[in-house]
């Protein structure tokens, strides 16, 4: 092993990796584009601020107050419809899940409950709502939940049933939380696999690994500036992926020495099947497909994305036997739960899966007789 | 020692098989320090399994071979840092600029006190220091693959066809450059299909075909050895001559379709057939008597043509 041939090596890649955009692209902006998207699909609902079409046949101060207060209280953007129109017909015209109706003496009947002249007056709100809209329900559910605030609010009792909420976790987390630590785990691994095949059946067919061999750079030193400069690559598209999620969703994760621990094993572990692979599959082609047979199952189904919690219980059990499912655990304990107990328990497995692997790939990575 | 330092590469009883195929059959033969040695032969002939076996590429089946007195299969480590090797068909990294890849190679073999810019002005590419490997033409990516070779400045240098598929030009220069590394005194060992490439360049040619070396020798020497007959070259024959010649015992051989070559050993046999001709009333537009030169002679021996542009004319005798 020569620190200074391992150093030349490591050069000429990054130098490659730097001047091959495409390549670059791929690995450092897929995965954030990933989190981009998914983050903004799923982003809290505390956050987020629904439309509401809201229809005032009673025009007072009293029904524009209280849509005043729909607003602040249900962080709802109101638009409003126009009362000489039929809200149904609306409704359907323009493709409206909801309008909210204030009938006529909406004024009238809240003053008389208001002043304490009428205790039974009470105001029928018309929703108008399109059944066959996924997210109206959740919207009606809302408004309810205002109403239910409000009416109680208007007794000037304060209530009686009262609640907190203890998490069994020290923190709550969000979805994207639970997600960037999946992504990270994935994109290393498409990362190191595909650039091994990538690197190792090129330089092969091209014969620079038999020139390579006539040099005094040993498989040792060549192995090793692989996976240095995969460990280095991993590194840095976990930086750019971090920065964003922090940068765009203010996620709160625990960064420490498991996240390099469990990456670097990532790295260890796809490299290795990276060289298995191209020993037995030597077409470029055909590497590049048996890859990706490996890639898509894991991506998918070791719970990268969502929980495998949700799904049926032989593809649960088909999870635990993907090397992809100890690093996402892995790094979910390190990173949201502070686990280190559970980090370590998965940091074994993998650990002993990569090891297994890797030397194996060290076996199989022909250097002498050529092809 | 004293043989040690005047062989540079000992080749004894060398085989190589690969399944059932004997790629290389059982050679030997020496490459004397300081000379240029052409390994001739055509496709498939056993060259690169040959050279890849010296310079510890391959492994040999069975045989031994000693590169500056030590066996190649015992002694890698200490021979690599003392040999220079261009592989068939060589590329580097796409990437790479030539100067960044001189830079590595001399990296791998030192702390780079390589005289990189030495290297690169030798090999006419100092126009193209800073141009990346995939935008260098295919001569310039020989050259800086034979640049390559010597970063290490090493004292045997092993080519395996360094000029195929260049065209006349760029052959040309490598064979200059080639010339230089001669007169440095450097071992060259070198495989090449180009006959005129292995009279030009090289001290000792050995004729490889079919995994076998059929003759060694310098280009002169071959040719001696080899031409105890003259070829009788008739242009624009007619077509009934042809039975004449056959009638005489001799064979011959059509080149470029209209032309007649026949292989004679005697000046009298040339009268003879130019006679018969005249008397069966056959006419030609000229002749022409010389003794062979290489590519003739590699004909002879091998009964195969070095390349394609040859094969049409067949067999000789
Ligand atoms: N790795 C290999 N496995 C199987 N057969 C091989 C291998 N390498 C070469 N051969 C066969 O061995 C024979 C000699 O090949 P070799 O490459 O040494 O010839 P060559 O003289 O260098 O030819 P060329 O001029 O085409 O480079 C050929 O028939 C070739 O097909
Ligand atoms: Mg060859």
């Amino acid at each position: 092993m020569k620190l200074r041939v391992i150093r030349a090596n490591l050069i000429v890649k990054l130098k490659t990796f730097y001047r091959e955009r495409t390549a670059m692209f791929f690995t450092l902006a897929f995965p954030i584009i990933l989190i981009l998207v998914f983050g903004t699909i799923f982003l809290d609902r505390d956050k987020l601020s629904l439309d509401l079409y809201v229809q005032d046949l009673d025009h007072t101060q009293a029904s524009a107050k209280f849509v005043k207060t729909l607003q602040f209280n249900g962080n709802f953007k109101i638009i409003e419809v126009d009362p000489a129109t039929d809200a149904r017909e609306y409704a359907q015209k323009h493709k409206l899940n909801l309008i909210l109706v204030i009938p006529k003496d909406f004024g009238n009947l809240h003053d008389q409950r208001a002043d304490n002249k009428t205790h039974d007056a009470s105001v029928i709100l018309t929703y108008i709502y399109d059944p066959s809209s996924t997210s109206v329900k959740t919207k009606m559910e809302y408004l309810n939940m205002e109403f239910a605030g409000m009416n109680q609010r208007m007794s000037g009792r304060p209530p009686f049933y009262r609640w907190e909420e203890v998490s069994i976790l020290d923190q709550k987390y969000r979805f994207i939380e639970f997600f960037i630590p999946g992504v990270i785990a994935m994109a290393v691994m498409i990362a190191s696999l595909f650039g091994t095949v990538n690197m190792n059946t090129e330089l092969l067919q091209k014969g620079i690994i038999r020139k390579l061999s006539t040099t005094p750079i040993t498989r040792t030193d060549w192995i090793l500036s692989n996976i240095l400069y995969q460990f280095a690559l991993a590194i840095i598209s976990t930086i750019a992926m971090l920065l964003v999620s922090y940068w765009v969703f203010h996620v709160e994760l625990h960064i420490n020495a498991w996240l390099l621990g469990f990456i670097l094993l990532d790295v260890f572990a796809f490299v290795g099947i990276g060289m298995i692979l191209t020993r037995f599959v030597q077409e470029a082609q055909s590497a590049v497909a048996a890859a990706n047979a490996i890639v898509f199952p894991m991506m998918f189904l070791s719970g990268s994305f969502f929980p495998i919690e949700m799904m049926p219980g032989f593809l649960q059990t088909f999870a635990r036997v993907l090397p992809l499912y100890y690093v996402n655990e892995g790094l979910r304990a390190s990173m949201i739960f502070s686990d280190n107990l559970a980090a370590l328990r998965y940091a074994a497995i993998i650990g002993a899966f990569a090891a297994v692997v890797f030397a194996l790939g060290i076996i199989a990575t022909k250097w002498e007789e050529g092809k | 020692m004293a043989n040690q330092a005047k062989h540079a590469i000992e080749v004894e009883n060398l085989t190589k098989r690969y399944g059932n195929l004997l790629a290389v059959n059982g050679i030997s033969f020496t490459v004397r320090t300081g000379e240029v040695f052409a390994f001739l032969g055509p496709n498939g002939a056993g060259k690169s399994t040959t050279v890849e076996i010296i310079d510890m590429i391959r492994r040999p089946t069975s045989g031994k071979v000693r590169l500056l007195g030590m066996d190649v299969t015992k002694k890698k480590r200490a021979i690599v840092p003392r040999i220079g090797v261009l592989p068939q068909d060589f590329s580097s990294f796409d990437r790479i600029t030539v100067r960044e890849t001189l830079q590595f190679y001399s990296r791998l073999f030192s702390r780079g006190n390589a005289d990189i810019d030495g290297l690169i002005e030798l090999v006419h590419l100092k126009d193209k220091a800073e141009e990346q490997y995939k935008n260098l033409s295919g001569g310039l990516q020989q050259r800086l693959g034979i640049a390559i070779a010597l970063v290490n400045d090493p004292e045997v240098v092993f080519l395996d066809e360094p000029t195929t598929g260049l065209d006349p030009r760029a052959r040309r220069e490598v064979w200059d450059v080639l010339l230089g590394l001669k007169e440095q005194g450097k071992t060259i060992f070198l495989t090449t299909h180009y006959m005129e490439e292995a009279e030009i360049l090289a001290d000792t040619v050995a004729i490889i075909s079919k995994g076998k070396i059929i003759a060694t020798g310098s280009p002169v020497e071959l040719i001696e050895n080899n031409s105890n007959y003259l070829v009788l070259t008739l242009q624009s024959v007619d077509a009934n001559a042809v039975e004449i010649i056959r009638k005489l015992g001799f064979e011959p051989v059509h080149d470029n379709h209209q032309d007649l070559k026949v292989r004679v050993e005697h000046t009298e046999d040339i009268l003879k057939t130019l006679n018969a001709i005249k008397d069966a009333g056959g006419s030609f537009l000229s002749l022409d008597v010389r003794r062979p030169n290489l590519e003739e002679v590699f004909l002879k021996l091998t009964g195969e043509a070095l390349h394609a542009g040859l094969a049409e004319g067949g067999e000789v005798g």
